[in-house]
């Protein structure tokens, strides 16, 4: 008797848990739906050239910043996977790094080695004429260097998986160890690399803060669509504006998110 | 296709250094897991690169410190075969035989040929994932013998599968081995399994070699009391070598005189040494003790493994403890259920005596 009272209490408490959990993440969408229907000029807002530049400069920086953090991703991962060298523990820990680290301190960090009194961005300015901060180029650097790490991670995790006696034997059969990497160790890591890839892509859209101070913000060549919805928060537009922006970010967001789950969905091997 | 493996190295923490070879006959390299006999293998397919050595397949030197020769495993053409079997689970049974081939019109028809001599000849289009673990084993094997490699190199393949599959899987390597005459390099740490495929033994502990030798002589006359333990020894005594001469060594043990096999090595009188007694030679009689090698002993305990007894005997007088392994008929027969008082005999072509090694 007393032990099934118990099970009820503790049962009726996790669900009351998970109620709130649940309400505190559909309020804000709930609130975002809410106002920008009560609003009129919502679409019009939606429509508009700052909105339209904005999302193609996003939607593009984040599918380069992407393909450079796969590019150079992957070997990485494999290596953290695989290999074994003196310092690996120490460039394990470098990855991670930007993970933890606020995107406005990246930024700063951006500044110092590109930027026009930077490291490595005077001699590149001085010699070359090569200026990297504020441009488009320094809106993907920031968002390679902050988004990069979460397909490195999520790639390392999907390596360590595949058990080594696969390159063994395929190596055994007479096969490089390029081939091996495409033809057998990829296609078993393939989930694992396409979530990374997800994660890396969203963040990078995401990506505010390092953009803000190593790019700036200037419409068409370095205001990605979060620093335009900061902007039209802060300036005529106000709260509807950011709303009216909000909703277009979530409506891309959402669909990519569904065109992930269909295609990985159809590339699943069963194990 | 033969093997010639001379090889030393540095493995973690042990130092590793082993030398063998095989013609045309199943190798096994028997030892606990960490022992040193996955590691061989890795050397012999190229997956790991020993300090110093020679490894020949065939007339071919794959591996020679001194003449800086090292072959990549893609090189040497041999069929290694793991226990987790790595088959590529995205591709079908056909394309993982298929892996190792070249591309051209006669790819086919050699998978094929394989799955056909394996019996898998109608899973080509099954993924790994909807085969049965025999079937599995089939498609891992015909792989490994795709590019006609001729030595094989089995890192305990049968271990995951149930018993009567690994005794049809057993007899059809054996059968394998004759019609494509190969060798065979087979890793387990199963005494049964050593000792019903190998035509020789190497015993491996803590990185080395302890003894290569044909398979009677390994399990018969053990070179040390660690391969004697290794190898299912039941009983190791302690005993002082009193005389030997070319037809017999006599050793004392426990203060009974013991008429013993004869030695390879001569040793002067008052050498410790150690008898290696396999549990099943040791003979229960019934009547009084007497003659040589005899002794009178009490069944102290017992253990019944179905077909076989386990008992330990205690001496009545001078004589070692022993354990003795009786199969069930010979045990009810002799009803030795209810009689705890035998003489013991133990025939002197089955007492091997070993110098003592530290």
């Amino acid at each position: 008797m007393m032990r099934q009272r118990t099970d009820r209490l503790a049962l009726t408490t996790v669900l009351l848990l998970a109620a709130v959990f649940a309400l505190f993440f559909l309020l804000p969408f709930a609130g975002l739906i809410q106002r920008a229907l009560a609003d009129g000029e919502t679409w019009e807002t939606a429509r508009s050239g700052v909105v339209r530049d904005a999302l193609w400069l996003s939607l593009w920086t984040s599918i380069v910043s992407l393909a450079i953090a796969v590019l150079f991703g992957t070997p990485v991962a494999y290596l953290l996977s695989r290999a074994t060298f003196p310092g690996k523990s120490l460039v394990d820990a470098f990855v991670d790094l930007p993970i933890v680290l606020p995107p406005t301190v990246a930024g700063v960090a951006l500044l110092t080695a590109f930027g026009r009194r930077g490291l490595l961005g005077q001699p590149l300015e001085e010699w070359a004429g090569l200026t990297l901060g504020f441009t488009t180029t320094a809106v993907i650097m920031a968002q390679v260097l902050v988004a990069a790490p979460f397909y490195v991670r999520a790639a390392r995790a999907g390596f360590d998986e595949v058990d080594p006696q696969y390159e063994r034997v395929a190596y055994t059969l007479g096969a490089s160890r390029l081939r091996t990497f495409f033809q057998v160790i990829a296609p078993q890591a393939g989930p694992a690399l396409a979530a990374g890839m997800v994660l890396c892509w969203a963040r990078a859209m995401g990506e505010l803060g390092a953009t803000l101070i190593f790019a700036g913000n200037f419409r068409g060549e370095t205001q990605t669509m979060p620093l335009a919805i900061v902007q039209a928060f802060e300036g005529a537009l106000g709260l509807s504006g950011a709303v009216a922006l909000s909703l277009v970010l979530l409506a891309v967001a959402l669909v990519v998110l569904v065109l992930f789950r269909l295609v990985t969905s159809r590339l699943r091997v069963p194990l | 296709m033969t093997l010639d493996f001379d090889v030393r190295a540095t493995v973690g923490p042990f130092a590793y250094e082993a030398a063998f070879s095989a013609r045309d006959e199943v190798v096994v390299l028997f030892g606990h897991s960490g022992a040193g006999k996955s590691v061989t293998l890795q050397f012999i397919a190229g997956l790991m690169k020993p300090a110093t050595g020679r490894i020949v397949i065939g007339d071919r030197a794959v591996f020679d410190s001194d003449r800086g020769v090292d072959l990549p495993p893609q090189e040497r053409q041999t069929g290694y075969v793991v226990q987790e079997l790595a088959l590529f689970p995205q591709m079908t049974a056909a394309q993982n035989i298929a892996f190792g081939l070249s591309r051209g019109p006669r790819r086919q028809q050699r998978v094929q040929q394989l799955m056909d001599g394996l019996g898998i000849g109608e899973l080509g289009d099954r993924r790994p994932a909807t085969l049965s673990g025999g079937q599995r084993q089939r498609v891992a094997l015909a792989r490994a013998l795709a590019r006609d490699s001729r030595l094989l190199l089995l890192d305990e393949p049968f271990s995951a599968l149930d018993e009567s599959l690994r005794t049809t899987l057993r007899r059809e390597l054996l059968r394998l081995r004759t019609t494509l005459g190969l060798s065979i390099v087979f890793v387990t740490h199963d005494l049964r399994e050593a000792h019903l495929l190998a035509d020789r033994i190497a015993v491996f502990d803590d990185g080395r070699l302890l003894q290569f030798d044909s398979r009677e002589t390994v399990f018969r006359r053990p070179v040390s009391r660690r391969v004697a333990r290794l190898t299912g020894v039941g009983n190791v005594c302690e005993g002082v070598l009193r005389a030997s001469s070319a037809g017999y060594v006599d050793v004392e043990v426990d203060g009974l005189p013991l008429r013993c096999a004869p030695m390879a090595r001569q040793l002067a009188p008052g050498s410790v040494v150690d008898v290696a007694i396999r549990s099943e030679r040791v003979v229960l009689r019934r009547g009084e003790q007497g003659g040589p090698n005899t002794f009178s002993a009490t069944v102290a305990e017992e253990f019944a493994y179905g077909s076989t007894h386990t008992l330990h005997l205690q001496p009545a007088g001078p004589g070692p403890s022993l354990e003795a392994e009786i199969a069930a008929r010979p045990y009810e027969v002799l009803d030795v259920a209810h009689r705890r008082h035998w003489t013991i005999e133990l025939p002197p072509e089955d007492l091997h005596v070993m110098p003592r090694s530290e």
